[in-house]
């Protein structure tokens, strides 16, 4: 069950501000990072939702990014729909066939239920590489941005579409964290701590986990749509599951099933990336260790570990202070 | 209420039920008896639906459920606890409850809302706890309570999906001689028209709470009667002192 700590709402409120300051002060190439940082950061989002409180690890979320970002171009470039349309259209699209990938998926468990997304995955990846249709292997081109001059904003400046990209992960969040606290979300966390249990009490939970899957896929549609409008361009490999791979990685490496870490681990991996190519062009073995010292520290991940550090003290000392004080009692002469 | 008809059930060459016909009525309660092994757990899954038989019928309230998953099944108003406790422990007792409870009512699926602040959950919630005499936990994690509370609240998980009928396996399992006194009069307390099967070690309780006695060994029924008939039975006392032989 996902719950806001103090510690959480500190981390949140300086992610925000993070991501305002480098979005007002930032250059061209500071913003191009942060683009793609919230980005990723709501393809995480999506994936945690499933992963981290469903126990659904999927090696699929990539090439759903990828199926929402060809989505948009083709009902925007190919269609001639507007890019709102088109976003709407990208969105649905990814959420159906998320839902069914989760239904069909949602029988199995563990390194199947991994495999079998993976090759969902592939499969995508495969068709979108062979088909002409989408460009093959050259990808697509000429994808326009949302057009919302009438709203005084101007998506073709790289700020605006930071700070755009910067509220609509807002949002992404908002509502990620509603559906993990609805009756649906509540019924995710108790079929990942027993399948058994929650059948037993009534619940069809292969349609529990497909809804859910669902809606994370329409998160990652609309990470991939977004993705689209940022580069104007894309090639299947934006659903190679090397792309899933990485979101995953992310996700553990910023701490599963806490919504907050996933997005520090966003940040961590975009900016250690960027930092260490421009040093070595071995950045991910740095990247690798750092996974691997933190799966071997036990610790779930960074904000696991920061958590386990001083979550428990900061609630402890907040508690002590809202706690209402004893009065003494006025002694009798 | 609840009825089996020659219920078979075999793993590869080991027969666990054989023919095993019984009828529950509404409010009955009926206590299953017999050695470990004598295929108590395995009738309880096929009730539920966690198994299916290889031949044979079962009848919840005069339908045919014998084909139906374990979540129609408890749509229908068949509720089980199980003999290990299989509550979700990261949560709290209140919020073991809701979930239950929200499934019955049909918030566990909706999207938007917190199901456990509706009022029909919360009503549900409430009652329950003060079923099985939970109110002082509510808010404590199932993690940091007794066993005893624990094998408390896996009743009322159960209870929370307002069954027609509920299979209690072992509910006194693990609990000393004082939990399980006070489980004597939990299950006295329970509404009479609620028709309860229950697998139970504690011949004590067995003969305080029982309407009607079923012995299994071997898979097959070898008793089926009244607590007094089942008491003074010699058939019960070798079963269970190990002279009983499987013809």
């Amino acid at each position: 069950m996902f719950r806001h700590t103090p510690l959480r709402y500190i981390a949140l409120a300086l992610l925000a501000a993070g991501a305002l300051f480098q979005a007002a002060t930032a250059g061209y190439f500071g913003l191009e990072i942060l683009i793609e940082i919230l980005i990723l950061a709501m393809l995480v989002l999506a994936l945690d939702m499933v992963a981290g409180f469903g126990g659904m690890v999927s090696l699929c979320h990539g090439a759903l990014m990828g199926v929402g970002a060809y989505a948009f171009a083709t009902f925007g470039g190919i269609l001639g729909l507007t890019p709102l349309v088109s976003l709407v259209g990208a969105i649905a699209l990814t959420g159906a066939t998320a839902w069914v990938i989760g239904a069909v998926c949602a029988r199995s468990h563990g390194i199947y239920f991994i495999m079998a997304t993976l090759a969902f995955g592939q499969m995508a990846y495969s068709y979108v590489f062979q088909t002409p249709f989408f460009g093959g292997d050259d990808g697509m081109g000429g994808i326009e941005r949302l057009d919302l001059t009438a709203l005084g904003i101007d998506l073709t400046d790289s700020r605006s579409f930071a700070l755009f990209c910067l509220g609509v992960l807002g949002l992404v969040y908002l509502a990620t964290v509603a559906v993990l606290r609805s009756g649906l979300g509540r019924s995710l966390t108790g079929v990942m701590h027993s399948e058994q249990r929650m059948r037993a009490l009534g619940l069809t939970v292969w349609r529990v986990k497909a809804d859910v899957f669902g809606l994370s896929g329409m998160i990652a549609g609309l990470a991939g749509a977004l993705s689209a409008m940022h580069i104007m361009y894309i090639s299947p490999g934006l659903l190679d599951w090397t792309v899933s791979g990485e979101a995953l990685v992310v996700v553990i490496l910023g701490g599963l099933g806490t919504l907050v870490g996933p997005m520090i681990g966003a940040v961590a991996l975009v900016v250690l990336k960027h930092e260490l190519s421009a040093i070595t062009p071995y950045w991910h073995l740095v990247v690798g260790l750092l996974l691997i010292g933190v799966v071997m520290s036990r610790a779930n991940g960074i904000f696991g570990w920061i958590e386990a550090q001083i979550g428990a003290r900061l609630d402890k000392r907040l508690n002590d202070i809202t706690r209402p004080q004893p009065t003494e009692e006025p002694r009798d002469a | 209420m609840l009825e089996t008809r020659n219920l078979d059930k075999s793993f590869g060459a080991v027969h666990v039920t054989r023919d095993v016909s019984f009828r529950l009525e509404k409010g009955e309660r009926r206590v299953i008896l017999g050695p470990n092994g004598a295929g108590k757990t395995t009738l309880f899954n096929l009730l539920a639906g966690e198994l299916i038989p290889d031949s044979g019928a079962i009848m919840l309230a005069g339908e045919d459920v014998t084909s139906l998953p374990v979540a129609s099944r408890a749509r229908r108003g068949l509720s089980r606890s199980y003999q290990k406790n299989t509550l979700f422990d990261g949560l709290s007792v209140e919020e073991n409850l809701g979930l239950a409870a929200s499934i019955h009512t049909g918030f566990g699926t909706r999207l938007w809302g917190d199901s456990l602040s509706r009022p029909e959950v919360r009503e549900i919630v409430e009652d329950v706890a003060a079923q099985v005499n939970l109110q002082p936990y509510l808010h404590a994690r199932v993690s940091e309570v007794s066993y005893g509370v624990r094998r408390q609240l896996e009743v009322g998980v159960a209870l929370a999906t307002r069954p027609r009928v509920l299979l209690m396996d072992e509910p006194t399992s693990g609990v000393g001689p004082e939990m399980a006194g006070a489980f004597h009069a939990l299950l006295a307390g329970l509404p009479r028209d609620l028709t309860i099967l229950i697998i139970e070690h504690d011949m004590d309780l067995a003969f305080e709470v029982a309407d009607s006695i079923t012995v299994l060994n071997y898979g097959e029924v070898v008793f089926d009667g009244a607590p007094e008939t089942a008491r003074g039975s010699d058939l019960l006392k070798e079963i269970y002192l190990g002279s009983w032989e499987h013809a």
